[in-house]
């Protein structure tokens, strides 16, 4: 019993095949297997009373995140929009870190992947505080870092606050299609031990000071090397390369699609300018 | 006078509060009588097999669940078989201790000398009997079948059914060669069914149904012995008595089931005239209960598997027949009325109903297909919580229905059973990829159908469906959605409203590349350009 059938709606030049079907089925179909086991166990006298209902949560439908990779489920509409906005939504197409807010994404982007920036910051107060209304800014990310644990009574370790290394941050390398997004799924889970937060992020660091660093300050990433996952590691042993979850090339999702994208331009944000909608892929 | 006058109306009051009370009581006994006829037929004269005396509740919930699994891995290897043994009152289940090995053949050689005690003996075998080990030892000793199928044959009446209830213990057996040894016996088993005895009858009828499954070999030496025509008989004959109707009904189901029964015993049954009478007893008896309807009704299912059986019977009125009574238990459980029991025979009901329409024309259940279609909804409804998979081929039958039948789509949205049909929508288990197949072929219709569904509330109920873990669900979800919008604008414009963009953006990222193109198409070719 196929889902969906040849001929269609839409005529041939849509992919879309739905036609009215009935159905028939035989006797000995799994559809009639519960029935049947029913059946059976009256014919038997093991038939239960009507009290013994089955937990409603067993069969209603789960909600599943659909970007490949992202595994995970959800038990209403809510939570899959709450893991999907805080997760996918505003993601650095250069490095894949993803960001609970556009604000703080967009300064990681000026901080980190402008090389104006870096220019400028050398002379300037370019550092501006993360506490929106503050306004103020500061010559190094140190400073803004004590400012912000001094007078808005931020943790040390403050997972959207990392310093950037001297070298260049470096992007997930590897041959094939599909990029590497790293650690972002637990970004905003509730689960995650604060230790493992504080492990993860020397790992990071770690890692990026190993690898070698990218072709430069501005443009597109040309691969990926991996970056470890403090979550998948048991008993102190990091592996060089594990992956969280992957993210499609626009290239390969669908033509029209990056078509859009390349004539608009390349914008780290990956942001679209007539949508105003950020997407998470990367461009290259 | 006055006092006379006074004396009278005395007695006339006494006795209007007489008959006042008369008739309450037997009122009240007859809601009785009808509100518990799942206890009724449970406590028939005779008795089935009854929940184990004794033991806790939990024990037997444990035992069940247990069972349960073994029955699933049967089923999956296509040995699902059931026995019912049939208990006379004086009798109960207890089987006798390891020791009656040596007692049978005790007993039986005590049987082969002629004496007077063979009643004694006769029923101390069939407690035996009731033992695995003690059912091989017998069949196993020389001539005991022969003895037994002599006094079963023979002119004694009591010792005719004494022997008959050993048959019956041995049928019980899943061996095959216990069930082989009792092959002797069938000839005297389908005579006695046109016999007058229904004590007799009837654990003759229970002795066959159990005997049938499990072996080809018995079931072609019955079917040559004209065990078909012997069913038909009897059940003519029998038709006011339902113990004996519900015998009947057990044992065809048993030969229906069998793996080759669509061509073996299909058309003899056919052509027997059986499927009438089986129609006849479908309507459950208040005092009796549900029980000889359910074997009629699971007969029924067996036969309209098969498209011979399908097509045979959809000419004959079984679809209209079995429609009616979905639409009256529909009605009964709409009002709250449900008894124990009944889903066992709602169920095969459906898969008649299912099936008579899968074959054959579309479209001519006339007024009778708008009263089905509420009924439906109604029977997944109450039936949801218990038994999901009655919900589903509830949902099955109302996709075969609306599958080619503009008129019965029209009246799904006439009668507003959409609201209804979209609140299933969150379970699984197949509920929801059925239901958007129904929904499915309603937006199939017109450009007006969409607008309906469209003002019903699908495309919230869409939004959330999109959002399923289920890759099915995912792909029918826009398969529909893309029908509503290319047949309403204003579905399109809703579904824009509702972050519908932002939502088909990330289906493009979905693992499957079917879906992932059908979103892709829908986004660049169907949703309102100055929106996006």
């Amino acid at each position: 019993m196929s889902v969906l059938n040849m001929g269609g709606f839409g005529g041939k030049d849509t992919p879309f095949r739905f036609t009215p079907q009935r159905i028939h089925l035989g006797k000995d179909h799994e559809l009639f297997e519960d029935g049947d086991i029913h059946r059976h166990m009256y014919l038997q006298n093991l038939s239960s009373s009507e009290t013994d209902e089955q937990p409603k949560h067993r069969y209603v439908s789960e909600f599943g995140c659909h970007i490949s990779g992202c595994c995970q489920r959800f038990r209403s509409v809510e939570e899959y929009e709450h893991h999907y906005n805080s997760l996918h939504r505003h993601v650095c197409s250069a490095c894949r870190r993803s960001f609970p807010s556009a604000r703080l994404l967009d300064v990681h982007i000026e901080e980190w992947h402008d090389a104006m920036f870096d220019i400028l910051s050398q002379s300037q107060d370019m550092y501006q505080c993360l506490v929106e209304g503050c306004g103020l800014k500061f010559r190094t990310s140190k400073r803004r870092k004590d400012h912000l644990i001094q007078i808005h009574k931020y943790p040390p370790d403050f997972r959207f606050d990392k310093t950037k290394r001297e070298h260049r941050s470096v992007v997930p390398q590897q041959a094939g299609g599909a990029e590497v997004m790293e650690g972002v799924c637990e970004a905003v889970l509730p689960a995650t031990d604060p230790e493992q937060h504080q492990e993860e992020e020397e790992d990071m660091e770690t890692v990026e000071l190993q690898a070698p660093s990218g072709p430069g300050e501005q443009g597109p990433p040309s691969g990926g090397t991996p970056q470890a996952d403090a979550e998948t590691v048991s008993d102190g042993q990091r592996p060089r390369y594990s992956y969280r979850w992957v993210v499609i090339h626009g290239c390969i999702v669908g033509e029209g699609f990056h078509t859009q994208l390349k004539g608009s331009g390349f914008d780290p944000r990956g942001r679209h300018p007539e949508n105003n909608q950020t997407f998470y892929i990367s461009i290259h | 006078m006055a006092n006379e006058r006074r004396a009278e109306e005395v007695v006339l009051r006494s006795i209007s509060g007489l008959a006042v009370k008369l008739w309450a009581t037997y009122f009240i006994l007859f809601i009785y009588i009808v509100f518990h006829a799942d206890a009724m037929w449970r406590l028939s004269s005779v008795r089935h097999k009854a929940v184990p005396q004794g033991r806790s509740l939990e024990e037997f919930k444990l035992k069940r669940r247990e069972h349960e699994k073994v029955l699933r891995s049967a089923r999956k290897d296509n040995l699902l078989v059931s026995k019912r043994l049939l208990l006379c009152e004086d009798e109960d289940e207890t089987p006798m201790d390891a020791a009656s090995g040596d007692q049978v053949v005790h007993l039986v050689q005590k049987l082969q000398q002629s004496g007077q005690e063979k009643e004694t003996h006769l029923k101390a075998l069939s407690g035996s009997l009731r033992n695995p080990s003690a059912q091989t030892v017998f069949i196993k000793h020389e001539n005991s079948m022969h003895l037994l199928v002599g006094l079963l044959s023979g002119s004694q009446a009591q010792w005719r059914l004494l022997a008959l209830q050993c048959l019956h213990e041995l049928s019980q057996s899943h061996q095959p060669n216990v069930t082989l040894a009792c092959v002797p016996a069938t000839p005297y088993l389908l005579t006695y069914l046109s016999g007058q005895s229904t004590k007799l009858t009837e654990l003759c009828l229970y002795t066959l149904g159990n005997l049938c499954p499990g072996s080809d070999v018995v079931r072609d030496k019955l079917l040559a012995q004209g065990i078909i025509p012997a069913l038909k008989n009897c059940m003519e004959s029998q038709r006011s008595n339902l113990a004996v109707v519900e015998a009947v009904g057990f044992t065809l189901s048993q030969l229906l089931q069998a793996k080759d029964a669509a061509e073996k015993i299909t058309p003899a049954v056919l052509a027997s005239g059986l499927p009438s009478l089986l129609r006849s007893v479908l309507s459950p008896d208040p005092q009796f209960g549900l029980a000889p309807a359910i074997e009629c009704a699971w007969c029924l299912h067996y036969l309209t598997c098969s498209t011979v059986g399908s097509s045979a019977l959809r000419a004959d009125g079984t679809l209209s027949r079995c429609s009616s009574l979905l639409v009256a238990l529909g009605g009964a459980v709409s009002k709250g009325t449900k008894e124990e029991g009944m889903e066992l025979l709602v169920w095969p009901l459906l898969r008649s109903v299912g099936n008579l329409l899968s074959s054959g024309p579309p479209g001519d259940m006339g007024s009778q297909g708008g009263d089905l279609l509420p009924a439906l909804c109604a029977l997944a409804r109450a039936f949801l919580p218990s038994h999901p998979a009655l919900a589903l081929e509830s949902a099955w039958v109302l996709n075969n229905l609306t599958a080619d039948s503009s008129e019965l789509c029209a009246a799904l949205l006439d009668l507003n059973l959409v609201p209804e049909l979209i609140q299933l929508l969150p379970f699984s288990q197949g509920i929801n990829t059925m239901l958007l197949r129904v929904l499915g072929n309603v937006a199939h219709q017109t450009n007006r159908s969409c607008s309906q569904l469209a003002r019903a509330g699908l495309v919230p109920a869409l939004c959330a469906t999109l959002r399923m873990s289920e890759p099915d669900v995912v792909a029918l979800s826009l398969e529909v959605l893309f029908m509503l919008v290319a047949g309403c604008p204003q579905a399109a414009e809703e579904f824009v409203g509702q972050n519908g963009v932002a939502l088909l953006e990330a289906v493009q990222y979905n693992g499957d590349g079917e879906i992932r193109q059908r979103a892709a198409h829908l986004l660049e070719h169907h949703l309102p350009a100055h929106l996006l």
